[in-house]
C-alpha cells in the first residue's frame, strides 16, 4: 500500500502549539515500527537548507522519540551519504517551504525526485509545508519567480494544490484564475495550519491546528475564477509534547477550543 | 543588448573577461582580500564604482555568506548587490535587467550541481553567457569557477563526478587542487577517461581569461599554483604556470598568454 502524504498550507518547526499539534499528526500516520523509534529525515533543499530549521526540526522530533535526520544538498560534502538507501529506510519524509521551482530543479539534479515515488509506493509517509506540500500534487502555485505562477510537481497527488491560501491573496487569486480558464486541474487550497490527509489519490480527512484555519476545494465554476468550496475541517487536540515556553499559548489555544464547543467535527471528505 | 555608454569597452574578445579562483577571495581568506581586489580592479576599469553583484546560490543563499560579502565589498568602492534565488519573492524582480547592469558577477562556492540545476530553473545559464559576451566581468571560487568550464571535476557529494558546466571556457577545470590529494587523483582518472585538457588551481590561486585565452595567474599567497593538464597517452602531463603573487608590485615582463594555452 502507498504511504500516506500529509500536504500542510503552512507550518514552521518553532515551539508553537499550532506546529507542535500538526507533528503530532504527521507522526500518528507512519506505521508503527516494531524494531525502535520512527526515523524521519527532513528535506530543508526548498528554503536552501539552513541552519536554523534544521536544528528545530532536530529539537521537535527528538522531542517526540523519533530518530531524526536531515538531508542538506547543499553541504554534503561533510558527511557524504547514499540518497537512496537513507530516505528509504525512514518512516516520514518532512520536505520544508521555500522555493518550490528550486526544489523541484534540485531533486531532479539529485535523482530525489525518483527516490520519492519508490518512497511512496514502499508506504513511508510524506509530508511537507507551504512549496513541500505543494510539490507532491501534479501542479502548485509558486511564488519562486516572484509572482505567483503554476508550476508542475511531482504528481504523487492528482491534481492542484495551493498554500497559504487566506495569508497570500495573490497567490489565491491566480489559483482561482488558473482553476477557472483550466490551465491547471481543480484541487485543494489550505491556509497556514490546515493539513490535509491523503491516501491513495484521496483526500482522507482536513485538520487544522488553529480555529482559524480553513480548507477548501477549488474547482471551475460559471465565473472566470474557480469556485471555492468549503471543506469540514477537523481541530487538532493541543499535543501533549508541546514545551513549557508554550503555555500561555497553549491555554488560549484550550479557552478558544471550550468555546467552540470542543472542535471534534470528525468527517471524512468526499 | 543596448551598449551602456558609461560602461569602458574593450574590444571584443579581450572584453569577455572570467576569473575562476581555485580557492580564495573573503569566503576562503580572511584578512587577505588579494584576490579579491584584484576583480574589483578590473571592474573599476568599467566603472569608477563597479556595479558587484554576488551569486551564493552553490551554498543555498546563506544567510552569514550574505552578510560576509557585503562586509567584504564595501559600498564606499563599488555597489554591492545579491541575488538570492530561494527568496526572490524579497527580490529584484528582472534578475536578466539586474545582472546585464552588472560590472562584476562573483559566483559563492558550494555544490557545483545544485548551483547549475537551480540556475537553470531560473535560466540565469543563458543569462550569464549573454553578459560574458556583453562584457560584464565573471568570477567565483570553488563551485564558482567550476561552473565556466564545459567540465568540472568535483568530489563535493563524496563520489568523484565529471559535471558539465556553462561552457563559456572550452575547457575542463579542478578547484583546492594541491591542497589535499583527493582532487588530483579525481581529475587525473577523468583526464584518462578522456575529460577535455584544462586547468588546476590550487586555494589561493586564479585564473583570469579573456574570451577563453588565459591571459594570467595571479595568486594571494606566494607559494600558490595553476597548471595547465592534459591527458599525455600513457599518463597525465602538468605544466605549472607563470604565476604573479598579488602581494608583490607585478613583474617588468608579465607571461605571454601564447604560452599557457592548455594542450589541445
Amino acid at each position: 500500500m502507498s504511504g500516506a502524504i500529509v500536504a500542510i498550507g503552512g507550518a514552521e518547526f518553532t515551539m508553537r502549539p499550532e506546529n507542535e499539534a500538526l507533528h503530532d499528526y504527521v507522526l500518528s500516520h507512519a506505521r508503527p515500527r516494531e524494531d525502535g523509534p520512527l526515523r524521519i529525515c527532513l528535506l530543508p533543499t526548498a528554503s536552501g537548507d539552513p541552519h536554523d530549521q534544521i536544528v528545530s526540526f532536530h529539537a521537535a522530533m527528538e522531542r517526540r522519540g523519533c530518530v531524526a535526520s536531515a538531508i542538506s544538498l547543499f553541504r554534503l560534502g561533510v558527511a557524504p551519504i547514499d540518497f537512496a538507501e537513507h530516505l528509504l529506510s525512514q518512516d516520514v519524509i518532512y520536505v520544508t517551504g521555500g522555493s518550490m521551482v528550486n526544489l523541484l530543479a534540485l531533486w531532479r539534479e539529485h535523482r530525489i525526485d525518483e527516490i520519492m515515488r519508490v518512497a511512496h509506493e514502499r508506504g513511508i509517509v510524506l509530508c511537507g509545508y507551504s512549496a513541500g506540500s505543494m510539490c507532491w500534487f501534479e501542479h502548485g502555485i509558486t511564488r519562486g519567480g516572484g509572482a505567483p505562477a503554476a508550476v508542475e510537481g511531482l504528481g504523487l497527488v492528482s491534481g492542484s494544490h495551493c498554500v497559504h491560501y487566506a495569508q497570500d491573496p495573490a497567490r489565491r487569486d491566480c489559483y482561482r484564475r488558473l482553476v477557472g480558464d483550466g490551465t491547471i486541474p481543480p484541487g485543494l487550497a489550505l491556509d497556514d495550519h490546515a493539513a490535509a490527509l491523503i491516501r491513495d489519490d484521496e483526500v482522507v480527512e482536513a485538520v487544522r491546528s488553529r480555529e482559524s484555519a480553513a480548507a477548501h476545494r477549488v474547482r471551475p465554476g460559471d465565473g472566470e475564477l474557480a469556485d471555492e468550496v468549503p471543506m469540514e475541517v477537523r481541530l487538532l487536540p493541543v499535543s501533549a509534547t508541546a514545551p513549557e515556553s508554550g503555555l500561555d499559548e497553549m491555554r488560549e489555544l484550550r479557552r478558544a477550543r471550550s468555546r467552540s464547543g470542543g472542535g471534534s467535527r470528525l468527517g471524512r471528505l468526499s | 543588448m543596448e551598449v551602456d555608454s558609461t560602461v569602458v569597452q574593450l574590444p571584443l574578445e579581450e572584453n569577455r573577461q572570467i576569473v575562476a579562483f581555485g580557492g580564495g577571495g573573503f569566503s576562503m581568506e580572511s584578512g587577505n582580500p588579494l584576490l579579491d581586489d584584484y576583480v574589483v580592479e578590473l571592474a573599476s576599469r568599467r566603472r569608477e564604482r563597479p556595479r558587484v553583484c554576488f551569486l551564493p546560490t552553490a551554498s543555498g543563499d546563506a544567510d552569514h555568506y550574505i552578510v560576509r560579502f557585503y562586509r567584504a565589498f564595501s559600498a564606499a568602492v563599488c555597489e554591492p548587490s545579491h541575488i538570492s534565488l530561494f527568496r526572490r519573492d524579497r527580490g529584484t524582480a528582472d534578475l536578466r535587467e539586474h545582472l546585464l547592469s552588472q560590472d562584476l558577477i562573483y559566483v559563492g562556492g558550494g555544490s557545483v550541481l545544485s548551483l547549475l540545476g537551480t540556475w537553470r530553473a531560473h535560466g540565469i545559464d543563458s543569462i550569464l553567457a549573454e553578459a560574458w559576451r556583453a562584457g560584464v566581468i565573471l568570477c567565483g571560487l570553488s563551485a564558482g569557477s567550476l561552473c565556466w568550464y564545459s567540465q568540472g571535476v568535483t568530489s563535493f557529494h563524496g563520489e568523484v563526478k565529471l559535471v558539465r558546466g556553462l561552457g563559456l571556457l572550452p575547457w575542463s577545470n579542478c578547484v583546492h587542487y594541491g591542497s589535499k590529494q583527493g582532487p588530483r587523483d579525481a581529475y587525473h582518472q577523468l583526464l584518462r577517461r578522456g575529460m577535455c585538457p584544462g586547468y588546476a588551481a590550487e586555494d589561493g590561486s586564479a585564473l583570469h581569461f579573456r574570451g577563453s585565452r588565459l591571459f594570467e595567474v595571479v595568486a594571494s599567497r606566494p607559494e600558490a599554483r595553476a597548471w595547465c593538464v592534459g591527458d599525455g597517452g600513457d599518463q597525465v602531463i602538468e605544466t605549472a604556470l607563470p604565476t604573479r603573487y598579488l602581494g608583490e608590485p607585478a613583474t617588468e615582463e608579465p607571461p605571454k598568454a601564447g604560452n599557457l594555452q592548455a594542450v589541445a
